[in-house]
């Protein structure tokens, strides 16, 4: 079951690689963001999923709003002239970080219980 | 259901299964699409900024880490064949010489044609071939905005310099700026309000000729954070266009040496 999100993954990274043009190199840092969002909501998800409070409705809108927040505010960044990007990147790396940890914590200690 | 390692992970939650709250199969594939679409999108990103990426290196640095790398493995390859033509050409030009120096008329033909090569390269001809041309037009960007004052959003003589430079050392074989052929002693200098080439004004917009690689020139203008990405970040309207027949025109003005002597053998000793 653990293949499906995988294949999801390498089937969007594929259709998009092999099928879309490159976008302008301006666009860069806010597609960056995006995808730190988006990690950002994944893991967020896998940890609501073990602590058993996983719902699809956050989820899913956690994904997309963050992931425009994040661009929104890399975009204001920069027409403001403050690199908010910088700030949404820190965030969201301390953010996922805490995340898998958290997972990674849940998993042994599920393993464990196993075991015993 | 198949087993993972671990128990209760995918067909629901720990605590839930440990509650006998289990939300059981159906929810376990509720949770399974979401999860599967944000990774579908998530891929999809990951596949547009990949893509992006490779397309810039490819385009940019890796133009300009290719033309490095492979000047230095050609460039030595380059210079010993061009000195063997060279040798090749001064011999049959000796061999040349010596055959008509006989008829008076093979020699001043001989010698007309080596005037007309000097004249190209003193800009005393005008020339035409393959090339690019360039036009800098004004920013759009006024004072006050995002940078500074009004001196950073003007064409400066020594961006001119700079470009004119670029073309150069990109092997453009003839160069004209606004009208006026660059020489080894052009000068493009500012004065007053306006910018001077060869001793003449010219203003805004400006329009380099460059006869040279197509390819090559285009590259060497377009290099990453080179005089035209500042001037593009800057909002100059910057505009390179190939073009296969370019004429520039002779120097207005033919150098004239007063104090300079040529040395010759029995001068210099």
């Amino acid at each position: 079951m653990i293949a499906i999100p995988l294949v999801a993954l390498v089937v969007g990274f594929t259709a998009v690689y092999l099928f879309l043009p490159a976008i302008p190199a301006e666009w860069g840092v806010y597609v960056s963001v995006a995808v730190l969002a988006g990690l950002d909501a994944l893991i967020g998800g896998l940890r609501a999923r073990l602590e058993g409070v996983f719902d699809e409705a956050v989820f899913l809108s956690g994904f997309f709003v963050n992931m425009v927040l994040a661009t929104v505010l890399a975009y204001l960044g920069d027409k403001l002239g403050v690199e908010m990007y910088l700030a949404v990147v820190v965030a969201l790396g301390i953010r996922i970080f805490t995340n898998l940890g958290r997972v990674r914590g849940l998993l042994i200690r599920a393993r464990v219980e196993r075991r015993a | 259901m198949p087993r993972t390692g671990v128990p209760g992970f995918w067909r629901g939650t720990l605590r839930q299964s440990e509650a006998g709250m289990n939300t059981g199969w159906r929810s376990g594939q509720r949770w399974m699409a979401a999860m599967a679409g944000v990774c579908l999108v998530l891929g999809a990103l990951l596949g547009v900024q990949v893509r992006s990426q490779q397309q810039r290196g490819a385009t940019e640095s890796g133009r300009r880490a290719q033309a490095l790398v492979g000047g230095l493995l050609t460039g030595a390859r380059i210079q010993v064949e061009n000195q063997q033509a060279e040798i090749e050409r001064l011999r049959e030009q000796v061999s040349r010489y010596e055959k008509e120096a006989a008829d008076e008329k093979g020699m001043t033909r001989l010698m007309k044609e080596e005037l007309q090569n000097y004249r190209v390269a003193l800009g005393l001809m005008p020339v035409r071939g393959p090339g690019i041309e360039l036009t800098l037009g004004d920013s759009t960007m006024r004072a006050g905005d995002t940078f500074g004052g009004q001196e950073v959003y003007v064409i400066h003589d020594w961006d001119l310099v700079q470009i004119a430079n670029e073309l150069w050392a990109a092997g453009a074989e003839a160069v004209a700026l606004n009208g006026q052929r660059l020489v080894a002693g052009s000068a493009i200098v500012c004065s007053a309000r306006l910018i001077e080439v060869n001793g003449v004004a010219i203003s805004s917009p400006f329009t380099f000729l460059a006869i040279g690689d197509k390819a090559n020139l285009m590259s060497a203008l377009n290099i990453r954070d080179g005089s035209l990405d500042r001037l593009r970040v800057l909002q100059f309207q910057v505009k390179i266009t190939p073009r296969d027949d370019i004429v520039i025109p002779a120097l207005a003005v033919s150098p004239k040496y007063k104090l300079a002597q040529p040395v010759t053998k029995e001068t210099s000793k």
